[in-house]
């Protein structure tokens, strides 16, 4: 950890990070994004693309249970609402993706409006159960709405064009991937270093404290959850172009309790934490396939017969061991190592 | 010795007479508000005047702070009215209230624990604050001056508040007076125009006490607040006061000049005791 804090303008005071170290790995890893697709397989990239979708949506859901404290779990319905945007729009309508993807977060925007309303005099355990509630309405809905979403059957998703490149595999899904995701990170940190932000933590920390201070906690619990599911929509809609089918059979209860492992493995209310868990999660399963492989004999099926319980129960583990150890997550893990070496090998 | 009856349920108008003829900030009139069959406030009327700091005193339970939580919003009143600069503000939400350029600090401490000491004061600027949801997604090029005149106006009060050796701790972690100041700190930056400070020397030794006391005298003269003060400390009150209220049980009792007020037999007697207060009217007569 630095210890200099000499500032010479006032811009530097507002900066997203003064230290051109910071500046000089996300330039590396932006390169190193961007040549991606020329170093490694499609399968990898294929990975690499679902990290991203979860890293959009723990980087929204983030922003409502991490920062603003409105524990959802209904992050599952929000991805099914803009995933069959998304699908609906595309393949019953022909609309082109540019317009689809807006659209499909805007829709789950509407919808976190209308569960928002009366979750706004809700707290903890009760808004979670509620949540919980509309992510199995939303099921339902789509089940039986069939002229519009097809019901069981699902929809096959086609048809996403953008610049005459099909942006459903390959590269020029991952491009647009990397788009999105890059979007939404520099967005949810934007507003965490502004009045919006720090009114979300304020209502997380002392909501009465907060009242004093002019937050009207109605107009931003609706915010939080409004600019949240906008961005879990984008990330549902680019699940919806990368699996090319979208059901309801895909929006289970285990997205939702997914994407909070991710922001409590990561650390609640960091962005950074966010896209860690995030990562950290995706690539577990195929850490945990390949560490399979390795000490199982090479032709048994074990793994791919349990493989829905097994990460089940690496995720479960996952919560309890952070929670119980880790409460700050990688990103406070990240910084008591800062710590200790900037001042190794002195201990103070 | 005013001439204030033991049990006025409104400003004596000797005592209003003796006080500066200032535009009034806040009037109270007739407040009334019960929890459940405990009736926290009797129909208590009470007046602000521009640049005073007004002392709030009473015993534990006399209703200090369900005033001070009426007056900003957080407990509606179930009769009389609050005027504030002449608007009507009965009723009106806390931050519409807080809108008003009115700041309050708490009796417990009410940092936003997860933040930083200058996010926590920065917190304090958003009533001034105006960018969009989208300006604040895309940012940089529109809110930054912005953010930056606010970063200004909070960096001038740390140093009023000579806090800048700690602005990037987390707040959790700074001593309990130093937190105090924090509170007082974020409750300046919003500049308000009246300021409510709910026992802000609460569990403070004398050194800090003075520390305080030496602030809240600054921030008047410095920047021409109004403050209403409730304080346990009568050192502190006869010091720094020009007015004080005395609340018992949801009732004013004396209301006057500090060393006045705090010397009325019914207020003795509802800190100390009938007794006390006989013996003192006893001293006093011989």
């Amino acid at each position: 950890m630095r210890t200099g804090h000499l500032k010479t303008s006032p811009g530097q005071l507002v900066a997203l990070s003064d230290s051109p170290a910071v500046w000089a790995w996300v330039g590396a890893l932006a390169v190193g994004l961007i040549l991606l697709p020329y170093l490694v397989g499609n399968y990898m990239l294929t990975l690499v693309v679902s990290a991203m979708a979860a890293v959009i949506g723990a980087v929204a859901l983030n922003m409502l249970t991490g920062q603003t404290g409105l524990i959802s779990l209904g992050q599952s319905g929000f991805l099914a609402v803009g995933a069959y945007a998304n699908a609906i729009l595309l393949s019953d309508y022909g609309l082109p993706v540019w317009l689809t993807l807006p659209a499909a977060g805007l829709t789950a925007t509407g919808i976190s409006l209308i569960v928002g309303v009366p979750s706004l005099r809700l707290k903890g355990l009760y808004l979670a159960i509620t949540t919980l509630a509309f992510s199995f309405i939303i099921s339902h809905i789509i089940l039986y709405s069939e002229g519009l979403t097809h019901g069981p059957n699902g929809i096959f998703v086609k048809g996403a064009r953008l610049f005459g490149y099909d942006v459903q595999r390959g590269w020029p899904l991952y491009y647009l991937a990397l788009a999105l995701t890059a979007g939404t990170i520099l967005a949810a940190l934007n507003l965490t270093r502004t009045r919006i932000g720090r009114a979300w933590i304020a209502i997380r920390d002392h909501d009465i404290a907060a009242r004093a201070m002019g937050i009207d906690l109605v107009r931003y619990k609706l915010l939080a959850f409004a600019v949240s599911s906008f961005f879990v929509g984008i990330a549902g809609a680019l699940m919806s172009l990368q699996l090319r089918f979208v059901n309801v059979d895909v929006f289970g209860l285990i997205l939702s309790i997914e994407a909070l492992a991710m922001i409590i493995l990561g650390g609640m209310g960091s962005v950074a934490g966010a896209v860690l868990g995030a990562i950290f999660l995706s690539f577990l399963p195929e850490v945990l396939r390949i560490g399979f492989s390795l000490v199982t004999d090479p032709n048994s099926t074990f793994y791919t017969n349990y493989v829905y319980e097994i990460r089940g129960i690496a995720y479960g583990l996952v919560i309890v061991v952070f929670l119980r150890f880790k409460p700050d997550g990688l990103v406070g893990m990240w910084r008591d190592a800062k710590k200790y070496w900037s001042n190794w090998p002195l201990a103070y | 010795m005013i001439a204030t009856p033991p049990v006025a349920s409104g400003p004596a108008p000797s005592a209003i007479a003796s006080r500066p003829d200032r535009p009034v900030v806040l009037s109270c009139q007739g407040i009334e508000r019960s929890f459940g069959g405990l009736r926290a406030l009797k129909g208590v009327s009470l007046e602000v005047r521009e640049g005073e700091i007004l002392g709030l005193v009473g015993p534990n339970g006399s209703g200090k702070t369900t005033m001070v939580n009426v007056v900003t919003g957080f407990y509606p009143p179930q009769g009389g009215r609050i005027t504030l600069y002449g608007d009507d503000v009965t009723g009106l939400a806390p931050h519409r209230v807080a809108q008003r350029r009115v700041a309050r600090t708490f009796q417990n401490l009410a940092l936003f624990k997860g933040m930083s000491v200058l996010d926590n004061i920065l917190i304090g600027r958003h009533v001034h604050m105006r960018p969009s949801a989208l300006g604040a997604l895309f940012y940089w090029w529109w809110a930054e001056r912005e953010e930056l005149a606010h970063r200004r106006v909070v960096e001038d009060v740390i140093e009023f508040m000579q806090l800048q050796d700690i602005r990037d701790e987390p707040v959790e972690v700074i001593p309990l007076g130093l937190q105090k100041r924090v509170e007082l700190a974020r409750a300046l930056v919003s500049e308000p125009r009246f300021l409510i400070l709910d026992e802000p020397m609460a569990g403070m030794n004398q050194e800090e006490k003075e520390y305080i006391a030496r602030f809240i005298l600054d921030a008047r003269e410095a920047r021409g607040v109004t403050i209403l003060i409730i304080e346990h400390h009568m050192d502190v009150v006869t010091a720094i006061c020009d007015h004080v209220v005395v609340l018992s049980y949801g009732e004013i009792i004396a209301e006057g000049p500090p060393a006045e007020a705090i010397a009325h037999p019914s207020v003795v007697s509802a800190y100390l005791g009938e007794r006390a207060a006989k013996r003192q009217r006893g001293g006093a007569a011989a």
